[in-house]
């Protein structure tokens, strides 16, 4: 038996960080605190289930993906249209080719993958740069990378088209590789 | 868009709906061919490999 106490003040240490990704996902506070609230209460009431495979931060958010799933699916009746962000994002890729197709500008080299991963701040700055996406845009990349969702199950979700959604993953990494390049590796 | 040589801008989104769907033979062909000669795009390619691996990495322990 694992000290229940102690569990609940390391999932309350947990709880903004938490809410901050599901925040990423769903766009939306209440939502977002409530997806954390039914993960951790979840945890909570089967607290064995976290039998040590996995860290316990690790584990958590497996349950608050599952979770977000969930929410996602509830509100699709509810989904408004949102505005097309399609053509100033486009601009903001055309600029970076010139007429014949090649890149302007050669892109900066990254360094070691591994020692990047390692740095809190680089996560930290990479969650800055997810902020700034526009909301549709983050919302299919963050089902795509963070929940992991196949592109089918995004565009069931969405009501989108399979080539909308490669169009929105293709703005998404031009972007956040933009902001990283400036932000982080730019430093 | 020229037929045999695919400029950066197309194998850039190969490179990123790679990522997303299986791409056919003459794309993946497309694409690989171009890697082999353009530093540019397989820094692109190494970058978004990056950019997958920080995703999957989500959270990290900073709840100081």
């Amino acid at each position: 038996m694992s000290a229940p106490d102690t569990l609940h003040s390391q999932l309350e240490a947990m709880r903004p960080m938490l809410v901050r990704f599901a925040q990423l996902q769903l766009r939306n506070q209440a939502l977002a605190e409530d997806a954390v609230q039914d993960a951790l209460l979840a945890v909570l009431e089967h607290p064995d289930r976290f039998a040590g495979a996995s860290t316990l931060r690790t584990y958590v958010t497996g349950v608050l993906k599952y979770k977000i799933i969930d929410v996602l699916r509830a509100a699709t009746r509810e989904r408004q249209l949102e505005p097309d962000e399609g053509q100033t994002e486009d601009e903001a890729i055309d600029s970076l080719f010139a007429a014949d197709g090649h890149t302007n500008e050669m892109p900066r080299e990254w360094g070691r993958p591994d020692a990047t991963l390692q740095q809190k701040d680089f996560f930290r700055i990479l969650e800055a740069c997810l902020e700034k996406l526009p909301a549709k845009t983050a919302r299919v990349f963050m089902m795509r990378e963070w929940l992991e969702l196949e592109t089918e199950e995004i565009c069931k979700e969405l009501a989108i088209s399979s080539s909308n959604a490669w169009v929105l993953l293709y703005r998404a990494r031009m972007r956040l590789r933009e902001c990283l390049d400036l932000n982080w590796f730019g430093k | 868009m020229d037929k045999l040589k695919p400029t950066c801008r197309e194998v850039h989104r190969l490179v990123s709906e790679g990522m997303d769907r299986d791409l056919s033979l003459v794309e993946r062909t497309r694409m690989r061919l171009h890697l082999v000669v353009c530093d540019a795009c397989t820094r692109f390619s190494g970058q978004m490999d990056l950019l997958r691996k920080a995703m999957r990495g989500f959270p990290t322990d900073d709840t100081k």
